[in-house]
């Protein structure tokens, strides 16, 4: 094969996987959005459509109603999941604030903890009656419940700080691929720290800027957790909540879901051109090129300490909090308030009681496998399109980027749903294997590892390539030997986020699950169907500093192979 | 314990089998194997079965007993046959056991053999006529009193029931406002006090079978007078209001906290005995189409054996061959039939004006 024939085959194999993962999942969702008949009865496949579903879905006040909530709802919780998310990969990843890696690290560790243990741990602190914030204002000021997480500004808080690490792994990723001499040189024009962040590194990180925003927006509109914990109670229902009542029912009315996902769509739909419209000139971020450059932190002076408390005290409250409530709960032999007969009943029962239960132990490996083959084939399949989309000219290469990025507004529950259905009606026998949760997880992560690796790709120079290329590389090489190791910093931030929440991920390997490839978040489902939340608390802590040690060690990795060595 | 209104139960039957009996199928092959099996003395059937399912060698079950309670009931299953391979999924619920067979059925891929489900989940199952019809002597372990679960064309076996009712957290009800029938959940004492899951069809026929449609609706509308909490997860409310979080349960098992309570003698709650309690029929169905359906046969007849029976009430569920582990006898039981869609469909409509109004 020639080296021009390599690289049209790689296109063309990722076409044909988008084509699959993608189109094929989108097709069965607005066809089935135009169906009164369910997928497998005979007139689903037959070509009289019906708007009957949008009728239903979109002509009563309720859905404007559940729109505007969601809408509020995402745009809140990205506004401050933004600025604390780009406040937090500034210092970690640009100052020479004390403590950084640390913080770093426990900002990352809190993707460990699975959602709704996050939900449920603020429920503990900040519920009314119960909640230790209300217990403690009733008992030192007299305040009764001056706190209701069960409230739209409850939601949005919560959301914001589960979206936190998000932000900072996408802008982090951004700040370490810049190169200082721009910012020396505003330096050099006697422009203050401020200035240059506010003139210099923010332009510089759009790319960035834009898919973190994009992305928390949209995160929100399919979260599930903290609308189905606190927003249920507050009167509060979006989008994600409605599809879920609705396929809460048999039998499920597959249809109307799928109309909902279809409104989630067109809000992707337009919010991705907006993006595209926002980044369209993608040399104007190229901070990777040939010369040689080391991204360099900036000294602080003294305000390095406030810099540092403040940090500290937010990864307190995004990571600290829920996972000492956790610890404590995973102590208690049945969930009481703190009290001194609360700390005098502790004991590692929980603990044992999970090491005993034998059933744990094939899921935990199931995960373990999927968590790291599913961030890879993903990585993967970015890495090209991103490629493709960016440091190439192909007519209609923009669609790849489109196809690889809507996945997004598939919620899990729809997405999991067209899975099993469409394995039923092919007849490919992978019911009931970890393939079809690896195929649909490669569908559900695309977007959000596409958009950490885009706005890496956006920062590398196309003379590379180019140069390369005059050297007489092939294709091939040149990607793998050049492209890939220049794109570590969002490869690796992508990686691990798809892999722990791949390990992690409890709807879609809920409704693949049957005996033999059932998942981890699959045993914290049992636990929690069971009301064990103390067990499942000592799971999760055993989780967290399980995969913060990974993490740790990704970023050990990361700093002895990343951009510095590959450039310098 | 008060027996179970079989006059509504028989009407629910013949609602069921309405569009059954109007249109007769002919047998699938698992059913016309049941149909023999159902000549045979008794102990020659049991060997039958027994047989057959060594043949076939495996069972693939959606059992919903969740968690370590599922499990530890498979577990016992395979100990007695350990010639079956077991694949089973268990960590779903009732709608959802039913709605995957529908899935697969439609689909035309015969792949599950039984699933454990309430009888009331079955309903579209039985519509399009995908539950095998299985003839057992093995309900005659059923206690008189839980009989009318039974269902005389044979297309589930009844092998537990789940109690739904009134519970509240003694250490924030004073024994003067003691709830006592489901009226006193309006009770301006409890205002903003009383959970509920979000709507729950069982929960509405319940009620409807207890109180009829109007009384119904106007419960609801006093109950959301009240201020009620609805919030989604059972076990979730109830710890929540064992812990302090408010009053009263207005609908859930009540096992949950009389396990709680065992555990640990000072939790604070008490179920309303004096209220009707809610009674679901949960059982075992064999589908039409089961491709391992001795395997399947050996499994719904074996729900009813002792071990079974015995395990259920160790695990304080409710088993039909044995006394209820907890309630005592004289309490009245509700059986929450699924009235008819029209009556669902209005009741649904009033849970959603008056109890969980959308903001």
């Amino acid at each position: 094969m020639t080296r021009l024939g390599l690289k049209e085959a790689a296109l063309a194999l990722l076409i044909a996987v988008l084509a699959y993962q993608v189109i094929v999942p989108f097709a069965m969702i607005i066809w089935t959005s135009l169906k009164l008949a369910r997928p497998g009865e005979p007139d689903f496949l037959s070509l009289s459509f019906t708007f009957a579903n949008y009728l239903r879905a979109y002509g009563g006040e309720a859905f404007w109603r559940i729109s505007l909530n969601t809408l509020s709802f995402a745009f809140a919780a990205t506004l401050i999941a933004f600025v604390i998310g780009a406040f937090m990969a500034w210092v970690i990843e640009r100052t020479h604030t004390p403590l950084a890696g640390l913080i770093g690290v426990l900002l990352i560790g809190r993707i460990a903890i699975p959602g709704i243990l996050i939900a449920i741990s603020w429920i503990l602190v900040a519920s009314p009656n119960i909640g230790l914030i209300n217990q403690m204002a009733l008992r030192l000021a007299g305040l009764r419940n001056p706190i209701n997480i069960y409230s739209f500004s409850g939601m949005v808080f919560v959301q914001a700080l589960e979206l936190v690490p998000l932000t900072y792994l996408l802008l982090g990723a951004a700040f370490k691929a810049m190169d200082p001499r721009l910012e020396e040189a505003s330096a050099m024009t006697g422009a203050g720290h401020w200035h240059t962040l506010r003139r210099i590194s923010l332009p510089l990180a759009l790319p960035a800027v834009a898919a973190a925003l994009l992305l928390l927006f949209l995160t929100t509109i399919e979260a599930f957790e903290v609308p189905l914990l606190m927003g249920t109670r507050a009167g509060m229902r979006v989008y994600t909540t409605e599809i879920f009542y609705d396929t809460s029912r048999t039998p499920v009315d597959w249809g109307l879901s799928s109309t909902y996902a279809v409104a989630l769509l067109a809000v992707a739909i337009v919010l991705l051109f907006a993006y595209f419209r926002l980044v369209g000139h993608g040399e104007r971020y190229q901070t990777i090129t040939g010369k040689d450059f080391r991204p360099r932190r900036i000294d602080l002076g003294p305000w390095r300490y406030a810099t540092c408390v403040l940090a500290l005290a937010l990864v307190f409250l995004i990571t600290g909090v829920p996972f000492l409530m956790m610890l404590y709960a995973s102590l208690l032999p049945f969930y009481q308030v703190p009290s001194t007969a609360a700390f005098a009943s502790m004991s590692l029962d929980n603990y044992w009681t999970l090491f005993q239960n034998s059933k744990t132990v094939t899921p935990m490996i199931n995960s373990s496998i999927l968590g790291p083959a599913v961030a890879t084939a993903v990585v993967l399949v970015v890495a090209l399109i991103s490629y493709f989309v960016q440091k190439t000219r192909l007519p209609g290469r923009r669609l790849l980027d489109f196809l690889g990025f809507a996945p997004v507004a598939i919620p899990s529950v729809v997405l999991g749903a067209t899975f099993f259905w469409f394995y039923l009606i092919v007849p490919l026998p992978l019911i009931g294997t970890l393939t079809i949760i690896g195929l649909a997880y490669l569908t559900k992560y695309m977007p959000v590892a596409l958009r950490f690796v885009s706005a890496s790709m956006m920062q590398v120079h196309a003379e590379l390539d180019e140069a390369a290329q005059v050297a007489g590389g092939s294709w091939a090489r040149n990607f793998l030997k050049i492209m890939l190791p220049l794109l570590k910093p969002g490869l690796l931030a992508a990686w691990l986020w798809v892999m722990v929440h791949a390990y992690r991920e409890l709807t879609i390997a809920l409704m693949l699950a049957r005996s033999q490839n059932r998942t981890a978040s699959v045993v914290i489902f049992d636990l929690w169907e069971e009301g064990s939340f103390l067990r499942l608390g000592a799971l999760a802590v055993l989780m967290f500093g399980l995969l913060s040690v990974l993490c740790a060690l990704a970023r050990v990795i990361s700093a002895r192979f990343g951009v510095e060595e590959q450039v310098a | 314990m008060a027996r179970l209104l079989t006059a509504s139960v028989v009407a629910a039957t013949a609602a069921l089998s309405a569009h059954a009996l109007a249109q007769p199928a002919p047998l699938s092959a698992p059913e016309k194997i049941y149909a023999a099996l159902a000549a045979l003395p008794k102990a020659e059937r049991s060997a039958r079965i027994e047989q057959g399912a060594r043949a076939e060698g495996k069972l693939v079950l959606v059992h919903t007993l969740r968690g370590a309670l599922g499990a530890g009931h498979v577990e016992l299953f395979h100990k007695r046959y350990p010639f079956l391979a077991l694949d089973v999924a268990g960590e779903i619920g009732s709608q959802d056991a039913a709605e995957r067979l529908l899935a697969e059925e439609t689909a035309g891929r015969h792949l599950t053999d039984a699933i454990v489900t309430a009888v009331m989940d079955l309903d579209e199952l039985i519509r399009r006529n995908q539950v095998a019809r299985y003839p057992t002597p093995a309900v005659d372990a059923i206690l008189p009193r839980y009989r009318a679960f039974i269902d005389p064309q044979n297309r589930w076996i009844p092998w537990f029931w789940s109690e739904h009712g009134i519970s509240y957290n003694t250490s924030l009800v004073p024994p003067s406002q003691t709830p006592r029938q489901w009226s006193d959940l309006c009770n301006p004492f409890f205002r903003g006090a009383v959970s509920f899951d979000p709507a729950e069809n069982r929960f509405l026929s319940g009620l409807n079978a207890m109180l009829g449609e109007a009384a119904t609706v106007r419960l609801l509308e006093c109950i959301g007078k009240n201020d009620p909490i609805v919030q989604r997860g059972h076990t979730q409310r109830m710890e929540l209001m064992l812990a302090g979080d408010h009053m009263v349960q207005g609908d859930n098992y009540l096992y949950q906290g009389v396990a709680m309570q065992r555990k640990n003698s000072a939790t604070p709650f008490a179920i309303v005995y004096s209220a009707p309690i809610l009674a679901t029929n949960d059982v075992a169905a064999i589908n039409r189409n089961a491709p391992n359906p001795y395997a399947a046969a050996l499994f719904a007849d074996w729900t009813l054996s002792a071990e079974s029976q015995a395990y259920l009430a160790k695990q304080l569920r409710g088993p039909v061959g044995l006394p209820h582990p907890y309630l005592p006898d004289n309490v009245t039981l509700i059986d929450n039939i699924d009235p008819p869609k029209e009556t669902m469909d209005r009741l649904l409509a009033a849970w959603f004006r008056h109890v969980e109004k959308p903001r």
